[in-house]
């Protein structure tokens, strides 16, 4: 069962390269290695200078995602023996600048998450801030899978809208501001409704779907993006009738499911 | 369908213009205060002193963006006194016998009372913390704590602490983030801490930051050891850096093994699983922990606290070695020695609910699902017990330095750190420490710079100096060697001989080191530099770890003999350990006492010997 | 001063054709053509209608040209594929629980069919009232 298998890496060194290439290494197999375990084989045995970010090795740091054959994965939960005996061709994350080798710039992506006001809001000071709030199973389950985002970037790859367009908030970024709507803690929504709406917000989206289908924590942004776009619809409506946001109250969408 | 996602790809290399080499540094900044590590501990810390002082500058420095940080990976929980029945001094008498009686009890005191007020802070920040079905905080049980007061979000809890708090932090303008910054090394003038020296990793461009406090919050240094459950980026680097300085490092021979690992990767499988109810098997189907005085066998599906699967690490870690000696583990043709956690009578439901992500983990990287086979594991090295010398205000001994965290000794763990503390450890005193650097920054004044940028430049250049196409030694296998040489003589049971061979090999190590190899001269991403700036902080940390390991002749908590002292003595060794740093060889070796309040050191006893909560 | 020269790719104008994903979806957006070809077929009919008896009978007559016939064909393979692959997507669009736990996405797909074949079955039997 161990004998090689052939990686090909495209390459981008930004001081001596004017543009990306592939280059291709002959590793040792082994059945339980990882994509990630591949990069540091060629790392540590053939080219030093290969450039990519890692950490926890268990999918949980957001820090390994790339193309693996064109699908945007992570390195440290991609398995080789899925490929074997097939060659297997790794480059760094679509949509984003390439800085070097695998490693692309997500500051423009960071600073989307960051723009959703990604925190509680309250109306006003917590009465008793020294004891938790209670809070059921059930108005957690409303809003924990939105919430096991760890920013890896794989939906942002997998978004040709982003791709064309990268005003547009983005999958990872529109289920954060999602989570927090959705928290029953929170009190924000009238607050983020003026990002949502945005024709670069929850509209953006043409329910393309690849976001969910490559998320690596089952986050299901392209539902978050969606089902705001219900939000969003039923504010415009309000509006039309004369309902300011600051009145809307509890998300439109959670009435239906109690 | 490759090949896609590029413009025109070339299939060889472009002009092979070889990069201009070193670029001069470039911006000095001042701020007030300079955080270095953007985990737990970093970011408790700049929300504190954000939160005293919304008019400071706080530069958080950070050599991975902050949600990369390996508080992520953390899965059990958090602990704190919330129950009704639950006391204090059981949280208290737990961590002070979990800590083999090493701890500073004044610190465990200040903790112990300070836990419960942190979890609830972060419930108010938004952290989803898991649930009883009348919408209060769910607890579990976790190993060597009399009760369940282990605060919970899935088996998640480090992910979704570090979330929160990584959150919450954008809120505050005065917090400047420097993200995939590293951090080369202190500013020091005139006695006391002046900033720090980092390089940006994506500019190259190395960067002066100037700050009246300065607070490491730089994480353990788990990858000294070769199978661990840490992340790539766990590598002593504020150890280091403050060690370097002359600041002692305190009881570092304590080196946690966690009894847990997923064979091959050292994947952690959170002790939860065995608060939740799981059961740890040896080849024999036979739950052997009872012959480890963790006994009476618990029934399965009741665990009984600080009872058999329940106990302590450092003794479950040791039981695993027992065993292995006896021929009783299981043998895997790729893996070794394994044992067997089986959580299959759980059922797929609970599982589901409490410990979704150890079964993503299972399958991914062990190919088991634990709904239908027991999850073969071993001890993976885990934490650094020992750190950075601090008081009880997370000061060091160096004025204008604070150290906090996994990086940091408060003297809260001892000898061996009970699960679930560090979490809430990592608030504790992260507060503390960002509310103390606050004050100082009130009172300190930023002195004129032109010293301090010839003392940049210098480090600087001694850090490009490693730089060095035509050294000798691999730094890969250098990493690997060091590893071994730990495993070896630095693991579960040691021997003077064993640990003697271990300090001698690193001594020969850190030699080879100074001709490393490292070929990119290029500025942007150098990984390949990075990655030998960091062996040399692994090298320095192990150097402390061994001698502070020769030193302590009496066993105790996470550091077991096998020659001559196999018991502990407190005696003579009811003490501390301190590293100093020398330039030519191995670290002086002091001691410094122990802080006992109310718990005089008494026999410790798991199982039915220790029944309720701790000896008091 | 920074050493950074970032790499920016250019999205080719065939981005759609390297992923089977893409390619569906573009298959998708593509049925709104046909569906909105027929809704114009079925406004010429009423201008028919309104045009009188002849103008009606021409109509009905060209609709069953085989070229017409085709079209048809093809606007309800294009409609009913828009009309799978939205239903497949509706799950997302509505997250209904029962208490504590999700109503499956399968039972949310099934109810939009049995809807879907309500609605037909309707419209077939108003039709064959009509004869
Ligand atoms: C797998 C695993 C599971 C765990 N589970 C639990 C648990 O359930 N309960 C519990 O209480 N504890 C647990 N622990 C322990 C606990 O998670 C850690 O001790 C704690 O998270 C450490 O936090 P920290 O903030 O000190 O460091 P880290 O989170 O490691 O952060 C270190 C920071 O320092 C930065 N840094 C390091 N070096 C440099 C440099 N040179 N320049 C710039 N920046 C630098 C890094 O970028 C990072 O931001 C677990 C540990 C592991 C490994
Ligand atoms: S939503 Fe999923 S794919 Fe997107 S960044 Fe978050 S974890 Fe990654
Ligand atoms: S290395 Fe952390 S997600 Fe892959």
């Amino acid at each position: 069962m161990n004998g090689t298998i052939v990686i090909e890496v495209q390459r981008y060194r930004p001081e001596q390269d004017p543009h990306p290439w592939w280059q291709a290494f002959e590793l040792d197999y082994r059945p339980e290695m990882s994509v990630l375990d591949a990069l540091h084989q060629i790392r540590d045995r053939h080219d030093s200078g290969l450039a990519y970010r890692w950490s926890c090795r268990m999918a949980i740091c957001g820090s390994c995602g790339l193309m693996v054959d064109g699908v945007p994965r992570l390195g440290c939960k991609t398995f080789l023996r899925d490929y074997y005996p097939d060659r297997i061709r790794l480059g760094p994350l679509a949509h984003f600048p390439i800085e070097r080798d695998l490693i692309v710039d997500l500051r423009d992506f960071l600073d989307k998450l960051a723009a959703v006001k990604p925190y509680l809001i309250r109306a006003a000071q917590d009465e008793r801030p020294s004891e938790p709030r209670r809070q059921t199973p059930a108005q957690l389950a409303r809003f924990l899978p939105f919430a096991q985002c760890i920013s890896c970037g794989l939906c942002y790859a997998a978004c040709p809208e982003y791709g064309l367009n990268n005003r547009f908030f983005g999958p990872a970024a529109l289920a954060l501001l999602h989570r927090y709507n959705r928290d029953s803690r929170d009190q924000g929504r009238a607050e983020r409704l003026p990002t949502m709406n945005a024709e670069d917000g929850v509209w953006g989206c043409t329910f393309v779907g690849y976001c969910s289908q490559v998320c690596p924590k089952g986050v299901d942004p392209a539902a978050a993006i969606n089902q705001g776009k219900i939000v969003s619809v039923i504010d415009y409506v309000r509006h039309l009738v004369g309902l300011s946001p600051a009145t809307l109250g509890q998300d439109a969408t959670q009435e239906g499911e109690r | 369908m490759a090949g896609q996602e590029g413009g025109a790809l070339d299939s060889a290399s472009g002009t092979d213009r070889p990069p201009s080499g070193s670029l001069s540094f470039v911006d000095s900044i001042k701020t007030d205060i300079a955080i270095v590590g953007a985990g737990g501990a970093g970011l408790r810390a700049a929300l504190a002193a954000a939160e005293a002082r919304p008019d400071l500058g706080i530069a958080l420095i950070s050599k991975v963006v902050p949600m990369r940080s390996h508080t992520v990976a953390a899965e059990g929980g958090a602990a704190g006194v919330v129950q009704a029945h639950d006391r204090l001094e059981d949280h208290f008498n737990d961590t002070v016998s979990g800590g083999d009686w090493l701890c500073e009890q004044d610190v465990v005191e200040f903790f112990v009372r300070r836990a419960a007020a942190e979890l609830t802070q972060l419930e108010h920040w938004g952290c989803p913390w898991s649930r009883q079905a009348d919408g209060r905080v769910a607890v579990r049980a976790f190993g060597g704590m009399g009760t369940e007061r282990t605060w919970y979000a899935a088996d998640k809890t480090g992910f979704h602490l570090l979330t929160t708090l990584f959150q919450t932090a954008l809120r505050h303008p005065g917090i400047r983030r420097f993200d995939e910054h590293f951090c080369l090394d202190l500013l020091v003038a005139d006695g006391r801490v002046q900033g720090v020296v980092a390089l940006d990793l994506a500019a190259g461009a190395i960067r002066l930051i100037q700050a009246k406090a300065v607070i490491l919050a730089t994480g353990g240094a788990g990858r000294v050891y070769r199978f661990n459950t840490n992340g790539g980026i766990v590598t002593g680097d504020g150890l280091a850096l403050a060690y370097r300085h002359r600041v002692p490092l305190r009881d570092m021979e304590f080196v946690q093994y966690h009894p847990t690992g997923l064979p091959g990767t050292g994947v952690l499988v959170t002790e939860g699983c065995r608060g939740e109810g799981g059961i740890l098997l040896n080849r024999d189907g036979y739950r052997y922990l009872q012959d480890y005085g963790l006994g009476p066998e618990t029934p399965i599906g009741q665990p009984r606290n600080r009872t058999m699967e329940l106990g302590p690490r450092d003794r479950l870690s040791q039981a695993f070695w027992f065993e292995q000696q006896k021929g009783r583990t299981l043998r895997h043709p790729v893996w070794g020695d394994v044992v067997q956690l089986d959580l299959r009578h759980l059922g797929e439901a609970r599982i589901d609910e409490r410990l979704p992500f150890v079964r993503e983990l299972a399958r991914a990287y062990a190919n088991v699902d634990p709904v239908h086979e027991p999850i073969p594991v071993r001890p993976a090295v885990h934490y650094t017990m020992g750190g950075i010398e601090t008081d009880c205000r997370a000061a060091t001994r160096l004025p204008g330095l604070f150290a906090v965290g996994e990086c940091a000794s408060t003297g809260l763990h001892g000898a061996n750190r009970l699960g679930s503390n560090s979490l809430t450890e990592l608030l504790v005193f992260g507060r503390v420490a960002g509310e103390e650097a606050a004050q100082i920054a009130a009172t300190t004044s930023l002195d004129a710079s032109p010293a301090l940028r010839r003392e940049a430049d210098a480090i600087a250049a001694r850090a490009r100096s490693l730089i060095n196409p035509d050294g000798q030694e691999s730094v890969p296998a250098l990493r690997d060697a060091l590893g071994e040489a730990m495993e070896a003589g630095l693991g579960i049971f040691r021997t003077e001989e064993g640990m003697q061979q271990t300090a001698d090999q690193i001594a020969s190590l850190k030699r080879r080191y100074r001709a490393a190899r490292v070929t990119d001269r290029s500025n942007v991403f150098n990984t390949e530099w990075l990655q030998a700036l960091e062996l040399g902080f692994l090298l320095d940390v192990a150097e402390a770890m061994v001698h502070s390991a020769l030193a302590r002749r009496e066993s105790r908590g996470a550091h077991h003999r096998l020659d001559a002292y196999r018991s502990r003595d407190d005696e003579r060794f009811l003490k501390h350990t301190l590293s100093r740093f020398r330039d030519d060889g191995p670290p002086e070796i002091g001691h410094a006492p122990v802080t006992i309040t109310t718990s005089p050191p008494a026999q410790r006893s798991y199982g039915g010997d220790g029944r309720g909560s701790g000896e008091r | 001063m920074s050493a950074r020269r970032p790499y920016i790719r250019p999205m080719p104008r065939t981005w759609w054709l390297r992923n089977p994903v893409f390619r569906r979806y573009m298959l998708r957006e593509a049925t709104a053509l046909f569906v909105g070809g027929y809704g114009l077929v079925l406004l010429w009919g009423l201008s028919a209608l309104r045009q009188g008896e002849g103008a009606w009978l021409a109509y009905l007559a060209g609709l069953s040209h085989p070229l017409a016939l085709a079209f048809h064909t093809l606007a309800l393979a294009m409609a009913l594929y828009h009309t799978v692959t939205w239903f497949a997507l509706t799950p997302k669009l509505m997250p209904s629980r029962i208490g504590n736990r999700p109503i499956p996405a399968r039972w949310v797909k099934a109810a939009h069919y049995g809807l879907f074949a309500l609605c037909s079955l309707v419209i077939l039997l108003l039709a064959a009232g009509v004869h």
